[in-house]
């Protein structure tokens, strides 16, 4: 740190990062009045915190993949192999414990079970589920969404994803409020995060959240109309060697799929049918502006 | 310290709360010390993403487990002796920051999707990467993150000058108003 009496470089920086007493802060903050070329240095420096916050913020928000829990109470030592990123593990990841701490091994692992049990529990719902629409599809159910679609191609996928969320109470995992989250989120994990803007047709964005797809995470899009129906805008980063397949239709729930940038995108909802294709073409022209620009 | 951020990371069950109060009499600071570790793993887990730059999530998170588990097991052989989780928490990045030197040795470009900051900082050496991710992002003090990279606060002065000289205004929403405006555009367009 220079003398009190000229402003260096180093104050500048020391400004910016809170390293600056109050007497010497408001020394310097006189001295960028004066000199504009230093006052945009640190306006620089400031956009440059925040362009490293906006990017990396999200990580520190997610949920901790399993390995990281507790890390640091865990008695297996660095000499073990790493647990894979969000495994689940059904064995014993360490054979040699120390007795002293079975307390909390067993707490852990109890925890652990109930966290299988649970999810296990979930996937043996929706199978069930799955196959409860399949068999009562036949019949006249009062509703008997995507029956014919089974969950092999993107569009059943985007069936299965919207009869599961766009009912529930909570149908996105996080709220358009929220939008700089969503964003950053959907583009980390499906890798593509430029929702369509549907307004004109009168449908708005409620939210988002991750779905699982055919081969890896999917993106859903919540949009609302405002008399009430919603539309699920459904995205897959798309395999190369799968033909487009043709428009397709349930009994009341449309789905109708497309392809654009490597991902397939899917716009499902109980719309009428000219309604869809409008969205859809609306959707699918939009996402092509995005495309475009992003070259 | 300008930020020691609260987490919002819930962890399934009540682990933490239970583990502190159970061994409170018995083992006290070192159990408190060692829980509070734990609760830095999201941050440890942002630093080490942003100093892999976009390079292979495994690895960032695998140095993460790696650093918490080695200064958790010194802190309990009683190599390591903090006085308070501050200490603890500079031991923590001290070890990731030291693993990822020895890893991050030809590191692979970022994928083309991240944002342009994120290239910016893959084109930084890593000492200098490491200065200003500590500074910038986990929001540490001079004499904290000079501890951590183990170098004079001068050298990571200069480290973080030349970081944040090179890194420039990549990624930054350009001066000029109609390409900021359409560059915006591009990334975030507004529903509604």
């Amino acid at each position: 740190m220079s003398s009190s009496g000229t402003i260096g470089d180093a104050d500048l920086h020391a400004l910016v990062d809170g390293e600056l007493d109050a007497e010497r802060r408001r020394k310097v903050e006189d001295h960028l009045l004066s000199h504009p070329n230093d006052a945009a240095l640190v306006e620089g420096w400031r956009r440059q915190n925040a362009a490293l916050r906006a990017a990396f913020e999200p990580v520190a928000l997610e949920m901790l993949p399993l390995s990281l829990k507790d890390a640091a109470t865990r008695t297996s030592g660095p000499q073990q192999a790493p647990i894979e990123t969000g495994a689940i593990h059904w064995g014993r990841p360490g054979a040699s414990r120390p007795t002293l701490r079975l307390d909390e091994i067993r707490a852990s692992r109890r925890r652990q079970a109930a966290l299988t049990t649970i999810v296990t529990l979930l996937a043996g719902a929706a199978v069930a589920g799955l196959a409860a629409l399949v068999v009562a599809g036949r019949n006249d159910a009062p509703r008997a969404p995507v029956t014919a679609a089974p969950a092999q191609s993107y569009a059943g996928r985007a069936g299965l994803a919207y009869a599961t969320y766009v009912s529930d109470a909570r149908p996105v995992e996080v709220d358009i409020s929220r939008r700089g989250e969503l964003v950053a989120w959907l583009d980390e994990r499906v890798g593509f995060s430029r929702p369509p803007d549907l307004a004109a047709l009168g449908l708005r964005l409620i939210g988002g959240r991750v779905t699982p797809g055919l081969a890896a995470p999917a993106g859903l899009l919540i949009y609302e109309r405002a008399d009430g129906p919603r539309v699920a805008l459904y995205f897959e980063r798309a395999e190369a060697s799968v033909a487009p397949l043709a428009p397709r239709a349930g009994r009341d729930v449309t789905a109708i799929e497309w392809r654009a940038g490597g991902f397939a995108f899917v716009l499902v909802g109980r719309l009428p049918q000219e309604d869809m294709q409008a969205a859809a073409e609306r959707a699918a022209t939009a996402v092509a502006a995005a495309e475009g620009e992003k070259r | 310290m300008a930020n020691c951020r609260s987490l919002t990371y819930h962890s399934i069950g009540n682990a933490t709360n239970g583990a502190v109060k159970k061994n409170g009499p018995r083992m006290g600071k070192k159990a408190e010390i060692l829980e509070g570790l734990n609760d830095e793993a999201p941050a440890l887990r942002r630093y080490s993403r942003a100093l892999c730059a976009g390079a292979g999530h495994a690895l960032s998170d695998e140095l993460v487990q790696s650093a918490l588990q080695s200064v958790g097991a010194r802190i309990r052989a009683k190599e390591l002796r903090p006085a308070d989780l501050l200490e603890a928490r500079i031991e923590a990045y001290a070890a990731l920051t030291a693993m990822a030197a020895k890893r991050l040795i030809n590191t692979q470009r970022p994928a083309p999707r991240h944002p342009p900051v994120v290239h910016g900082l893959a084109e930084l050496s890593f000492e200098d990467r490491a200065a200003l991710l500590l500074v910038s992002l986990e929001g540490l003090g001079y004499a904290a993150a000079a501890r951590i990279v183990g170098a004079p606060r001068e050298t990571l002065l200069a480290r973080l000058m030349r970081a944040r000289a090179s890194l420039g205004a990549v990624g930054l929403p350009p001066a000029d108003i109609e390409t900021g405006a359409r560059r915006a555009a591009s990334h975030l367009r507004i529903v509604k």
